[in-house]
């Protein structure tokens, strides 16, 4: 097919049917280039830049699927600071994005540091798959497995912290606890994406550094806060912003695992857009509420290049 | 950070740091807590896969076997007879998969190569807004997407989904850097041989980009056979919904349904995620890795 196709352009160029003109080569390069561009621009366009400003307009209408929409200024973005639901919908998202990006880059820094020692390359390789396995597995079939492992009286992590003398835990019918359940899944799933980012960081600091430190006599954890730290900043830092942005979107585990219940104690924000979106369909109003998360993502992005450059340290 | 790429996977370039001292404390402890932390990553696939093959009413029974006792394969077959259409579902979300892997293959490397290699004026801004777009979640536009959609009428259609999924930007990225390391020198050549720049794309650059390529197939493959959002919105008959939509509903409000054949449906819509990564382990972690390092 390709033959065909070079062929094709072959004979369309000697007999410059006007399709690809003569044009001098600068002008020809250009033209193929923004050929190449154009699928992908049409995209970007409709699917979106158009949404993005289209979602601003409707975010200062009060929509409605039937009676068609009306504009009314600021009234989606003045009643949000009303809307006690919303501000429980936050708190739970950044309670959330807390904790799962401390535990995910922690753990992920540990496990990375330990798989750097002396290992047989087998073994680091082996440990290496099998911490990253669950980052490909979808949300929805690991928020389905874990809802059974959370079960109350017959789910398996009661049975053994009742075997180690610990009272059952209502996972997912108390409001604290069902926060602490989509967290520790949001960690034994994502925790090794950040492990592997962090051991390939790990792996790039040159071994000299950690060799003419010790000649000096410097210590394991000296080595560590002096050297791998500084060192591995740029690492830490993507990983934060990455996760960060991935956590204040929380959706697919919490729809499957509490349908942010008890009560609304783990409704994340795109869970609660999504409802107001697509089972109350006040478009308007979601799309207000659209933005705010839009902008708390923007700026936590732009925050997070500011300071990296007061604090990562660039080789 | 170059020599990343090289080393994270097989040997690492220079030796394991402390390689001349005996085993110390550090190492059995690491060790231990490494093999601990496997355990306890592989023990909710192990519960998954032994209890798809035992007897309902055993799927109960505490403590817990974490090895099959039984092998009632018969369980692999119930979600076929359930009254979830569980082959269809398997076909409809291979089809999106594939449209959106093959769709994006194609536009970002097209689009990779015209930024890398191409010049015309505005490539670096146009470069620009479309790294920028990266920053948009995907809840911010999904609203227009869907009047979109309902005005063409494509509510419960699977185009609905593949449509916006044959561009990514991340993908022109990946595409982008990938082009750019080629050496000059090729396309000197092409060029001198009389060679286009349709030409020299398709008989230069495409074959030489299959480590690219690979990755990106991969990463999109496996995106888009987990995707739950977009699918929720906007598939909502049972002969058009994806896998994660119906294994969700298989399980019934609150857990109701039955833990064997649940997870006899979850094993086997997670064996392809498992085929391709125990078949392209390579290329998924260098390119998860490279993608991260250099942001």
């Amino acid at each position: 097919m390709r033959a065909c196709f070079l062929n094709l352009i072959e004979r369309l160029r000697m007999q410059n049917t006007g399709l690809l003109p003569e044009m001098t080569p600068k002008r020809r390069e250009a033209f193929v280039g923004y050929l190449f561009i154009l699928p992908t621009y049409i995209g970007f366009i409709i699917f979106i830049l158009y949404p993005l400003i289209e979602s601003m307009r409707i975010s200062f209408q009060e929509f409605s699927l039937l009676r068609g929409s009306t504009y009314i200024g600021l009234e989606n973005y003045a009643q949000m600071f009303a809307d006690a639901r919303l501000r429980i919908a936050y708190i739970n998202t950044i309670v959330f994005t807390i904790f799962a990006v401390f535990f995910n880059a922690g753990i992920g820094l540990i496990l990375a540091v330990m798989l750097n020692r002396r290992l047989p390359i087998l073994m680091r390789n082996l440990y290496r798959s099998i911490f990253f396995f669950p980052v490909l597995i979808a949300h929805t079939y690991i928020a389905v497995i874990w809802r059974f492992l959370y079960q109350y009286d017959t789910g398996v992590i009661n049975f053994y912290l009742g075997v180690v003398g610990i009272d059952p835990i209502p996972w997912l019918s108390n409001a604290h606890w069902a926060m602490a359940a989509i967290i520790i899944l949001d960690v034994w799933k994502n925790t090794g994406f950040a492990m592997l980012v962090f051991l390939a960081g790990l792996q790039s600091i040159p071994n000299e550094y950690y060799e003419a430190a010790q000649l000096d006599g410097a210590n394991e954890r000296q080595l560590f806060f002096r050297i791998t730290i500084p060192l591995l900043s740029p690492t830490i830092f993507f990983i934060l912003v990455i996760f960060m942005i991935g956590a204040l979107q929380v959706f697919d585990t919490i729809i499957v695992l509490t349908a942010g219940g008890p009560g609304d104690a783990t409704r994340s924000v795109v869970l609660y857009i999504y409802e107001i979106a697509f089972r109350t369909f006040n478009m308007g109003y979601a799309a207000a509420v659209s933005m705010t998360l839009f902008a708390i993502i923007l700026v936590l992005t732009a925050l997070q290049f500011w300071i990296s450059r007061r604090w990562v340290h660039y080789e | 950070m170059a020599s990343t790429q090289v080393t994270v996977h097989g040997k690492p370039k220079t030796a394991p740091r402390k390689s001349k001292k005996p085993i110390n404390f550090g190492d059995i402890v690491s060790y231990a807590i490494l093999t601990i932390a496997a355990i306890l990553v592989m023990m909710p696939l192990m519960w998954m896969f032994s209890t798809s093959l035992r007897p309902t009413q055993e799927s109960f029974h505490l403590p817990p076997a974490w090895l099959p006792t039984k092998f009632r394969w018969e369980n692999y077959l119930a979600p076929f007879e359930s009254s979830v259409p569980f082959v269809e579902l398997f076909i409809n979300s291979m089809r999106i998969t594939v449209a959106v892997t093959f769709g994006q293959l194609v536009t970002c490397s097209l689009a990779g190569y015209a930024f890398a290699r191409l010049r015309f004026p505005g490539r670096d801004l146009l470069f620009l807004l479309l790294l920028a777009s990266l920053m948009v979640p995907g809840q911010v536009t999904i609203i227009p997407i869907f009047l979109l959609m309902r005005d063409l009428g494509l509510i419960d259609n699977p185009l609905a989904i593949i449509l916006p999924g044959l561009i990514s930007a991340f993908g022109v990225f990946l595409m982008r850097q990938f082009f750019k390391q080629m050496p000059q020198e090729l396309f000197d050549a092409a060029r001198v041989d009389g060679a286009g720049h349709i030409r020299s794309f398709l008989q230069i650059a495409l074959p030489l980009a299959g480590p690219a390529m690979a990755t990106l197939g991969i990463i999109t493959f496996n995106a888009t056979w987990n995707a739950y959002f977009l699918p929720l919105i906007f598939l909502n008959s049972w002969h058009k919904m994806t896998l994660p939509q119906g294994i969700a509903l298989l399980t019934g409000y609150m857990g109701s349904g039955n833990p064997s054949v649940v997870m006899a449906a979850v094993t086997m819509a997670i064996l392809p995620v498992l085929m391709v990564f125990i078949a392209a382990q390579r290329w998924i972690i260098e390119a998860l890795t490279r993608s991260g390092l250099k942001g």
